[in-house]
């Protein structure tokens, strides 16, 4: 085999195992850093929201489970904390 | 989310505030978290693939916590967390005309409870707690 391709390989390869390694410790460990990139990486993004822009007036679900109403309903005279999140 | 109930009692008299339930971060069947097991309130959950699963965890969260946050759910097709970008965390703030005037950093590391007072606090006044008693040496 070429002498340069594999060194290539080899630093391609080393490169992966570092970044495996780092994942594993900023998720908790190895199977943590395999199910962020699996379950995580997918969903955060940045979006194309930004400061100015007019809010998206999206359906919510209330406690009820039957109730709908609209995020900017809520809106009216005063500012407006969104605060998403979940329970885990 | 203490932050944010502290928040949400020293400002709701100027604000409106609205919790968003929005898809489990850490559900047993996705990336499951060690620390919910062993939390003392066991936060176990799979990720609800109905509407009526995710309402039924959005009210023992409410009811668990007496959390006083007004509260809304996200659809079953995600269309709050899409459009804001939210998951797994992120915080807002809309001013009076609906515009955007704050958008808080991805959750965890960037979720910053913080900057939403601070913004509230140079429009409204900051509020001042009691500092906590010093504890007594036996």
């Amino acid at each position: 085999m070429n002498r340069a391709l594999l060194w290539t390989a080899i630093s391609f390869g080393g490169l992966v195992v570092l970044a495996y390694v780092g994942l594993s410790i900023l998720a908790g460990g190895p199977k943590d850093a395999i199910e962020m990139l699996r379950f995580a990486l997918p969903y955060m993004h940045r979006g194309r929201l930004h400061v100015g822009d007019s809010a998206p007036d999206v359906p919510l679900v209330a406690l009820d489970g039957a109730t709908r109403f609209h995020i900017r309903e809520r809106n009216h005279g005063r500012p407006l904390v969104l605060v998403f999140g979940s329970f885990t | 989310m203490g932050d944010i109930v502290q928040i949400y009692s020293d400002y709701k008299d100027h604000a409106d505030f609205l919790t968003i339930y929005i898809r489990e971060a850490h559900p047993l069947d996705e990336w499951r978290m060690k620390s919910n097991e062993k939390d003392k309130d066991d936060v176990c959950y799979v990720q609800p693939k109905t509407l009526a699963q995710r309402v039924a965890i959005a009210n023992d969260f409410t009811q668990r916590f007496k959390f006083p946050v007004p509260f809304g759910i996200d659809e079953m097709n995600n269309t709050a967390n899409d459009a804001y970008a939210a998951w797994p965390e992120r915080l807002y703030i809309l001013d009076e005309s609906g515009r955007i005037s704050y958008k808080g950093g991805n959750g965890p590391f960037q979720y910053e409870p913080k900057e939403v007072r601070a913004w509230l606090a140079q429009r409204y006044g900051q509020v001042k707690h009691a500092e906590p008693a010093p504890e007594k040496k036996s």
